[in-house]
């Protein structure tokens, strides 16, 4: 929504310039900016007089024009049948850019140069005439600037409106708004409509099918219309809300609709087959044509104008070509109506198209001004058409829409606000904003339809404090409510992931979480259930994803198109899968590929499984779980015999990790080995120990010894320590494997491990004897077990 | 008067100091102690004069020796010091070693910080769906079916029953409502959803940290206070704040609220569009037609309710130009935010 600044001092007294203007509106509920419209099109464009014109030789239209253009002589061509001696013209010299980037440059036509360019309305973005060249009047001062002459220097006033305010969507409402902001009336405009003798009731009878959908059908008749040009005052108003002038008729009902916010309509009154409007709903199948040309096939979902039989316009949207108005046109039928919001939301929405009107239908029309705007068309269209108004509107108002009466008690604003504004203030910006108001102690307010969102008291409540400000309400230092908040469990565990990830040296992602159903597919399983959007934005986000190891694969992906190839990454996130309700669960993601850090002491070492297993046994002590086992699974996505999952006791997997399978990797294009894994969120919240209970500190020595056994390699070490931690009772304190060794000191087939082993008794200090007998029936144990060779011990 | 035996002494006292020092100064130290003008051996020599003849000699003779070894030795020690700085080669402008530090995403440090400030205040944190019922995320929130307010948010629609992808986390304040004890004092931080197109200004997804309260006679002043007391918080002192009306389903009335341009102090930059302010969050008082809806009475309870765009406040905080950053994860932008 737009409108020159100038418009809204004809109908308010406003003491600000255009910006203070745009500010106050903006303090008051409607974003408002200040452009300068045709600034940029008009620069080097100036009042020019054809001070000579002679044919171009060897040419049938080209004309050789020399042009004063108030500080020298320029040589012009020019193309335009309506050229003459003497004419004051618009010049476009070199340098200027006119509507839609064109640029005037020195030329040169058939061997004659040419260093400017005379105008037509449609170069100027005025109209779609290019048919000759805009002759101005005869005192035009020449030199003066054209955009200066056309009077198109005006500011606009730029509005960006929230759907409650389509009160705001006319001169008026601004006015209105800008009267009362500046303490002033609002100016209506005036005019005096003479009608003929003859009733518009003969030539036309209105009924409506559908009450619900239009509250309200009125119709003028005018007779003896002489299609033109508007006058230039019109153009000009036009040009500046950003609509193209077309014809006295057209041009009109749009500029009522931007002065009164009501939208009109025009219809050959001639070409109608029966003299008579009926509302109804579309057939279904029912063929339209708008006036853009465009065929739609309706259904009842649009709500139709017809002349009893055929459509004559989509309600509220768009008129029907057959009875457009065009040059030939002699008698009008001229509508106003209102219509009901959701009615044309649907029905714009069916036939694909948004206009001037139907934005207003939706928004909230005032079926109170349909009188008021159909008499100010009328009043145009026969001083400036030369049109015969028939006596009488035609109104068929089926269902009466009367103002709403809203009770307001002055203490529930300040309370509601925590202000004090005085009730005669209440009273004043009420009243200026053109709302009843009657002082019965409270206020019984009445709305004007011109608000349709003002039904309840704490709208008016609002409407006062825009006006009155929100620089008004103090600001109070109290703390209600509550006064303290308990930290949830489930923020102290995602900042005690955040916290362990990162020392490790992990990178936090954030995803989408929007996936592409088909890689989603390679990650998850074909068949897998996927969660769809209905209305993707693009196909390759048209799923929601089920695990985040789909996003950290798209993150290292993009990462090594980056050549970052080395990459460990966490992701907290959600996994979506399809169900009634659809199921959500959080997950903890991890990944990692390339090479370690290195520096000039460390090499760089590839980064292998247990890099990842390492990271796992870190995160899951700093975040006071039990470490998880990995037991052996195939699962996609990761490679045969790296897929793991992991295990806390009996519980199912809380999660898994392996070697991503380097197929999926691909698809990916990632080309070198990725090891994930999974956790379950909630898993980990609930195995999360967070009582604490301290141990006394040992009060006897500890005896460490040192094991080396050999056993066959597909033995697993995990097996041999729990063997060793069963054998070793109570008095094994502890058990860490400290070295793994295949090759030459070894036989084929087989592996040596030497495990750290460390005795104490809470009794007292064990002799060498028990040592040495407990550790031996560890190796006896193991003999039996694994058939293990025992190197040392 | 000093005998050998005191000699003796004194050379393994200065030689256990010797052996203990572990500066150049200490050193220095000890030669001025022992050697120097006033040193211990020095005043021995001088006070030989008064000796018996035949102890002179000998007394003497073996304060001159200790003498000599004893500045041998602190010569010899310093000579080590010297030397040891080269064998053990250390040089500490080499770097450290170290694994480094990862990276926390700055979405979360910044709804960390917003979390925190108003944790402080008494907000409890609650979460929800991010695929929600078109229930919550319109209807009880106001937006009536086939309301113009709807196609103020781009809204991704789901399979199943009546969902969407939540639009914005005021869901999870008609979840609590619902069944909460008044009075009810809440953030909701998360992850929304926005059907719109891809660009460097927006994404298809962004971060909310949403809040309200509800609680018999709060007003907007009550709402201002908060807002300036997390601007202030959050911002650093000294921020004004302005607000400006609006429009949302869920509150009445709604404001946009404004503060001061950070970068230049509202005296206008290429931040601020030379307004001098920054529009960083949207609130309301809560329209009494969403306390209906949770069976609140709404002429016995008011409320407020604030959200913030968590991403926008990161770009205008570090200086971000493009939204897409956030979510692709490159190393070397994460790492900024160390």
């Amino acid at each position: 929504m737009q409108v020159p600044y100038s418009w809204i001092k004809e109908l308010a007294d406003i003491p600000w310039s255009a910006e203070e203007l745009a500010e106050r509106l903006t303090l008051s509920g409607a974003e408002a900016e200040v452009e300068e419209l045709f600034e940029a099109g008009f620069e080097n464009v100036c009042v020019g007089h054809i001070i000579e014109l002679e044919p171009v030789e060897g040419s049938d239209h080209l004309k050789k024009a020399v042009v004063d253009s108030g500080d020298e002589h320029l040589q012009v061509i020019c193309g335009a049948p309506n050229a003459a001696k003497g004419q004051k013209i618009v010049l476009a010299k070199v340098g200027a850019t006119l509507k839609e980037g064109f640029k005037i440059k020195k030329a040169k036509l058939r061997g004659v140069e040419s260093y400017g360019m005379i105008c037509s309305e449609m170069e100027l973005g005025m109209s779609e005439d290019h048919s000759g060249i805009i002759v101005l009047e005869d005192d035009a001062e020449i030199g003066k600037p054209a955009l200066d002459y056309f009077g198109l220097d005006d500011p606009v006033i730029k509005l960006d409106l929230t759907p409650n305010r389509p009160d705001m969507l006319s001169a008026i409402g601004v006015a209105r708004d800008s009267a009362c902001l500046a303490g002033t009336k609002l100016k209506r405009p005036e005019f005096k409509l003479e009608e003929s003798a003859e009733k518009a009731s003969d030539y036309i009878n209105i009924s409506i099918d559908d009450p619900d959908a239009c509250p309200r059908y009125a119709a003028r008749i005018i007779r003896n219309i002489k299609i033109g040009p508007s006058p230039w005052w019109i153009k000009r108003k036009l040009l500046l809300c950003g609509i193209r002038p077309i014809s006295n008729i057209v041009d009109i009902t749009n500029l009522v609709m931007m002065e009164y916010g009501h939208p009109l309509h025009a219809f050959d009154y001639d070409l109608f087959k029966n003299k008579e409007i009926l509302v109804r709903r579309a057939h279904e199948g029912e063929k339209f044509t708008t006036l853009d040309s465009k065929e739609h096939e309706l259904d009842p979902r649009v709500l139709l104008i017809t002349d009893g039989e055929k459509g004559v316009a989509a309600a509220g949207v768009m008129g029907g070509l057959d009875t457009e108005v065009t040059e030939k046109t002699r008698n009008i039928l001229l509508e106003s109506a209102y219509f009901d919001s959701i009615t044309i939301r649907k029905s714009r929405q069916k036939l694909g198209m948004t206009s001037e009107s139907s934005i207003r239908f939706e928004k909230g029309a005032d079926p109170n001004v349909v009188p008021a705007a159909i008499d100010r068309a009328a009043y145009l269209m026969q001083k400036y058409a030369g049109g015969e108004v028939l006596s009488g509107i035609v109104d068929c108002y089926p269902k009466r829409m009367d103002p709403i009466r809203i009770t307001l008690r002055p203490e529930r604003v300040n309370s509601f606000l925590g202000t004090e504004i005085s009730k005669d203030r209440i009273v004043k910006i009420l009243t200026d904003l053109e709302y009843g108001v009657e002082d019965k102690g409270t206020l019984e307010v009445l709305a004007p339809t011109h608000a349709p969102d003002v039904t309840r008291e704490v709208d008016l409540i609002e409407e006062i404090i825009r006006i009155e400000g929100y620089d008004s309400i103090p600001f109070v230092e109290r703390n209600s409510g509550p006064l303290v908040a308990v930290t949830r469990k489930d923020d102290e565990l995602r900042s005690e992931i955040r916290r362990v990830m990162t020392s490790q040296g992990f990178d936090e992602a954030y995803s989408s979480g929007l996936a592409d159903t088909d890689l989603l597919a390679k990650v998850m399983g074909n068949g897998q259930p996927q969660l769809k959007i209905l209305n993707p934005i693009a196909e390759d986000l048209s799923v929601m994803q089920s695990s985040v190891i789909y996003s950290l694969l798209k993150s290292v992906s993009h990462n090594i198109s980056r050549r970052n190839v080395n990459l460990c990454l966490f992701e907290l996130g959600r996994g979506f899968l399809p169900g009634d309700p659809p199921q959500e669960n959080e997950q903890l993601g991890l990944i990692i590929t390339g090479a370690s850090d290195s520096d000039w002491f460390t090499k760089p070492r590839n980064f292998n499984f247990y890099d990842l297993k390492g990271a796992i046994d870190v995160l899951v002590t700093g975040c006071r779980n039990p470490v998880p086992e990995f037991k052996y699974a195939d699962r996609i996505p990761y490679m045969n015999g790296m897929s793991f999952d992991l295990k806390f006791e009996d519980r199912p997997a809380a999660g898994h990790a392996g070697m991503i399978d380097p197929e999926i990797a691909k698809a990916f294009d990632i080309k070198q080995p990725v090891f994930a894994a999974l956790l379950d969120f909630e898993t980990m919240l609930n195995m999360r120990n967070d009582d604490i209970q301290f141990r006394n500190l040992p009060r006897f020595p500890a005896s460490p010894k040192d094991m080396a056994i050999v056993v066959d390699d597909d033995i697993q070490a995990g097996d041999i320590m729990k063997e060793i931690i069963k054998a070793g009772g109570k008095l094994l304190e502890e058990v860490k494997l400290f070295d793994l060794y295949r090759g030459k000191q070894v036989p084929e087939g087989k592996k040596s491990l030497a495990f750290a082993m460390v005795y104490r008794s809470d009794k007292g200090s064990l002799k060498s004897k028990e040592v040495i007998k407990l550790h031996s029936n560890i190796a006896e144990h193991l003999k039996k077990c694994f058939n293990a060779e025992i190197r040392e011990s | 008067m000093p005998g050998l035996k005191d000699i003796d002494k004194i050379k393994a006292q200065a030689l256990a100091a010797i052996a203990s020092a572990s500066t150049q100064d200490d050193l220095n130290n000890i030669s001025i102690k022992y050697l120097g003008r006033k040193g211990v051996i020095t005043s021995i020599l001088k006070s030989l004069k008064d000796l018996p003849i035949e102890q002179r000699k000998s007394v003497g003779a073996a304060a001159n020796k200790i003498k000599v070894e004893i500045d041998q030795e602190i010569k010899s020690a310093l000579n080590k010091f010297k030397i040891s700085r080269v064998k053990a080669g250390i040089d500490p402008t080499l770097p450290g070693i170290a694994r480094r530090l990862g990276a926390i995403h700055p979405i979360t440090q910044v709804i960390d910080d917003m979390c925190r400030s108003f944790h402080g205040m008494g907000f409890a944190i609650e979460r929800g769906p991010e695929v929600e019922t078109d229930y919550y995320n319109f209807e009880a929130l106001n937006f009536p079916p086939d309301h113009p307010a709807r196609d103020m948010q781009d809204t991704f629609y789901v399979e199943g029953n009546d969902l969407v992808l939540r639009t914005h986390t005021t869901p999870v304040q008609a979840r609590v409502l619902e069944k909460c004890k008044l009075p009810v004092k809440v953030i909701t931080p998360g992850k929304t959803y926005r059907n719109e197109e891809i660009s460097t200004r927006s994404y298809c997804v962004f971060h909310q940290v949403d809040g309200f309260l509800v609680d018999e006679g709060v007003t907007m002043a009550d709402l201002k206070g908060v807002l300036v007391a997390f601007c202030r918080d959050f911002f650093g002192e000294g921020m004004s704040l302005r607000f400006r009306p609006s429009y949302f389903p869920f509150t009445e009335p709604s404001v946009e609220v404004d503060i001061s341009c950070f970068l230049c102090r509202g005296k206008g930059c290429q931040l601020c569009k030379y307004s001098g302010w920054l529009e960083i969050l949207g609130a309301g008082m809560i329209d009494p037609n969403v306390l209906k809806m949770a069976d609140i009475d709404s002429e016995k309870y008011t409320g407020y309710a604030f959200g913030i765009g968590v991403e926008r406040i990161a770009m205008l905080k570090y200086g971000i130009n493009d939204i897409r950053l956030f979510y692709e994860n490159d190393i070397r932008f994460i790492r900024q935010f160390i």
